[in-house]
């Protein structure tokens, strides 16, 4: 991996972390979770940013997040209260971050060093305190800290102490840089029966008020360990700690190492203990029963590591929930399953042909295999769309403070799952949808009080899954669309004719339109020069597509339907003429011989069961030549709330369609959305179906409206 | 009454780092280049504490410890072993001879310190 690539993992891992950073701060904000919950994470997050910015040398960075972890860190030991000013603070903070972070991969987007000046300043008054401020506590008298407590130490000196030159004396002095050595008892144990002067006899008991941990308590000890019997006893406070000390590894050992409950010697003392019992007879203790049996730490710390650890395999399905896989390197398997579905599907074909009975069996069982493997391989791509709407709770905060809007934001399906790659390209349109919304949608409070309305706005997001296709909503309860104004504003544009008359959906259409604005007042949230022409834009390139209803005073909803993946679909195949076609099987709802008797055909529509089906010929809308067959079949097919028939020639069945797109000279081509490669090699269209339905619908109002008075059935064919 | 430490090593540098350290502790340095040539300047005087490097020509550091506890005024006197990380043959060794405290290389001056007031009194 180079330096570049290491770079552009740390800007992304720096991202993430920041995004975690914003919704803790927000959530805590808006009280849906208290501090306490959140600082940790909140902690994490500037912690790992700074360390990582540190080994890529961007100082500025670590100087700026040393401070915003300082802070931080004050908060998380509960020694200064998180108030309203200063989580406003850290999300200025955040945002200056983001800044900061995003200018590493563009120069241009150089973050403003006045602000962060100005931010340290602010973050300064929070780490030292003005002086005038009597400290609350004497910290030369200060009681001594909660996680310390009475270390119980005892040493039963070995005989050679002292020949070896060792002078418990200087011990003791030295455990006094760690704390307070307390309540010192001397004994001697001259068991022996003899008495020599050169020999010790000593055996202390002593308690120590100290915050070191047990590794430095027995490193004073060192030079004795061999001669004599050093036992340290960890202060019941510790408990607590070990508790606290929620480090990501859940073992037991380390655990108590970090928690400064047992030492590291100790620790490999008893791992060495439990791999030479595994060795003789295939069986070990425990570790937590070992380290009790040699007296390095009392019962209750064991359990109280082990509770950790149950606690913590608990939360172990969510910490491994995520694993990191270069994108490349999942586009490329993607890719590979597309040739696997295609090369399947060549195999199919000729496998028909050989009409072998066990073979085809067989094939079948792998047809459903690859299936499964395609369809595991796009869930990979698969994200939570949460994380968009992540971000936009941050824009809602920020908008309406701005504008001085009280609203309520509500987020529904949050877990609805959406190709990663869409999630992305998401994330404008849905900011700007947003944008719009709280600076035309929502009235400000006088206006809502007067509307008699409830004075906070409420603006929803709701996404959710629905045949095939992700939805997702935004809709408020704000002024509405006018359609009034906004027919007026696009014949003043120039987009539409004065004398043509539209339907309420087609003018709420025209915002969507380049050149549509009916911002009276351009704004400079709303006022970016993203239209909403480029919104739709976006969802187009996605497959996707978005639609409005609006009541006046009532509100808006923007609702975009967007296909699930970008990949792989499961299709029908037809034909017309000499053309393969595909048609997304999501979308048909069903096949019908196109019986001109039955179905009483009319020139545009049918009647489906009492129900009026308008429909196209495929061949006429995709000017296929060659001669029309007797026996036609319409497909009926579905798009959102729309139905319509195609009419195609022959029915050949499903497939696996792995979409390649059209080369950009094709783009303009209506009715077709992609193309793929069939099993016998030749090429295949996919339907475009949203478009087709769309035309049809169309086609049948064109002919509708100047004829409405034809009431008359007219049969055609 | 200062209470004096010898250093033994061949390293200029040490005993000048290690000497600065002590003498700015209160202590009273003398410094000897290899086994030999402490053996030579200790001349029965007081000695509280004995710091030496392990290997050094002419007499190495183990053989000096062992010679050194044959002489009665040092029977008792505690010696730290500069030892090497990972070299646990030799900090056996030299435990054997008698000298039961080390200090690993590299070290920092304060380190020293600290080993040295485990063992005695400034």
């Amino acid at each position: 991996m180079d330096m570049h690539e290491a770079q552009l993992l740390f800007i992304n891992e720096a991202e993430e972390l920041l995004d975690v950073m914003e919704s803790c701060l927000l959530e805590v904000e808006a009280g849906d979770a208290t501090i306490d919950a959140h600082i940790d994470a909140i902690f994490r997050a500037a912690h790992t940013i700074k360390g990582s910015a540190g080994l890529f040398g961007f100082d500025a960075i670590v100087a700026f997040t040393h401070s915003v972890e300082s802070v931080l860190e004050q908060v998380r030991a509960d020694k200064l209260e998180f108030t309203p000013a200063l989580a406003e603070l850290l999300l200025d903070c955040h945002r200056h971050m983001v800044q900061m972070i995003q200018s590493i991969a563009d120069p241009e987007l150089a973050s403003d060093k006045n602000q962060g000046t100005k931010l340290l300043a602010a973050l300064d008054v929070y780490l030292h305190p003005p002086k005038s401020d009597e400290p609350l506590t004497d910290t030369s008298q200060a009681p001594i800290p909660d996680d310390s407590g009475h270390w119980s130490i005892h040493i039963d000196y070995g005989r050679e102490v002292f020949r070896d030159g060792m002078d418990p004396c200087s011990q003791l002095k030295f455990l006094q840089t760690l704390g307070q050595v307390d309540d010192v008892r001397v004994t001697a144990d001259f068991s022996d029966g003899e008495f020599d002067p050169e020999c010790c006899y000593l055996r202390l008991q002593m308690a120590l008020i100290s915050s070191a941990d047990k590794q430095q308590i027995e490193e004073v000890f060192e030079f004795i360990q061999d001669s004599s019997k050093v036992t340290i006893s960890a202060p019941k406070a510790l408990v607590n700690k070990v508790q606290a000390c929620a480090e990501d590894d859940a073992r037991l050992g380390e655990t108590l190492v970090n928690s400064g409950a047992l030492t590291k010697r100790e620790l490999e003392m008893a791992l060495a203990e439990q791999r030479r019992a595994l060795q003789e007879n295939r069986q070990a203790e425990a570790l937590g029963n070992m380290l009790i049996k040699q007296g390095a730490v009392d019962k209750s710390l064991v359990s109280a590591a082990l509770s950790k650890q149950k606690n913590q395999e608990h939360k172990r399905p969510i910490d491994l929930q995520f694993l990191k896989v270069d994108a490349r390197k999942l586009d490329n398997l993607i890719g590979l399953i597309g040739e696997l579905v295609t090369a399947g599907a060549a195999n199919e074909l000729l496998i028909g042909q050989l009409a072998h009975e066990k073979l085809q069996e067989s094939f079948a069982g792998m047809t459903l295999l690859v299936e499964q493997i395609r369809d595991a391989a796009l869930g990979l791509r698969m994200v939570q769309i949460g994380e968009s709407f992540g971000r936009l709770k941050r824009i809602v905060r920020d908008v309406s403070k701005e504008l001085g809007k009280d609203i309520n934001l509500e987020v529904l399906g949050a877990e609805t799952e959406l190709d990663k790659s869409m999630v992305e390209k998401l994330s404008d349109p849905l900011m700007h949808i947003v944008r719009n919304a709280i600076d035309h949608g929502i009235e400000p409070q006088d206006v809502r009080i007067y509307k008699g309305k409830p004075s906070q706005g409420q603006l929803c997001l709701n996404a959710y899954h629905e045949a095939g296709a992700v939805v997702i909503e935004i809709t408020d309860d704000g002024a509405g669309l006018d359609p009034d104004r906004i027919r007026a504003k696009a014949i003043e544009n120039g987009i539409l004719d004065t004398d043509k008359q539209l339907s309420k959906e087609d003018i709420y259409k025209l915002i969507f339109e380049p050149g549509f604005s009916t911002a009276s007042a351009i704004t400079n949230l709303s006022g970016r020069g993203v239209g909403m022409d480029v919104v739709k834009r976006n969802i187009e390139e996605l497959r996707g597509q978005i639609s409005i209803a609006s009541d006046i005073n009532q509100g808006t909803r923007f609702r975009i339907r967007l296909p699930l993946t970008l990949a792989i679909i499961d299709g029908f195949e037809v034909t017309v003429g000499d053309a393969h076609l595909v048609i997304p099987v999501n979308m048909i709802q069903e096949c019908l011989a196109f019986d001109a008797e039955a179905l009483a055909v009319e020139r545009d529509y049918l009647n489906l069961r009492g129900e009026v089906l308008p429909f196209v010929r495929v061949r006429d809308i995709l000017k296929i030549p060659g001669q029309r067959l007797q026996r036609e079949h319409v497909v009926v097919v579905q798009f959102g709330e729309n139905r319509a028939g195609l009419v195609v020639e022959t029915l050949l069945g499903e497939l696996q369609a792995v979409i390649k797109p059209l080369n950009k000279m094709f783009r303009a081509i209506r009715g077709i959305g992609g193309s793929t490669v069939m099993g016998s090699g030749d090429i295949g269209f996919i339907l475009d179906v949203p478009q087709l339905i769309e035309f049809t619908m169309h086609k049948e109002s064109r002919q509708c409206a100047p004829a409405s008075d034809k009431s008359e059935k007219e049969k055609h064919e | 009454m200062g209470k004096t430490i010898l250093i033994v090593d061949d390293s200029v540098s040490i005993r000048q780092v290690v000497g600065i350290a002590l003498k700015s502790a209160g202590f009273d340095v003398i410094e000897a280049v290899d086994g030999q040539d402490a053996l030579a300047k200790l001349s029965g005087q007081k000695i509280n504490l004995v710091i030496s490097d392990v290997n050094m020509p002419n007499m190495d550091g183990i053989t000096f410890v062992s010679e050194l506890k044959k002489l009665p005024a040092y029977r008792f006197t505690p010696v730290i072993m500069l030892t090497t990380e990972g070299a646990d043959d030799k900090k056996a060794a030299g435990k054997a001879a008698g000298a039961k405290a080390w200090v690993v290389k590299p070290f920092k001056a304060e380190q020293m310190l600290d080993a040295v007031n485990k063992l005695i009194l400034p």
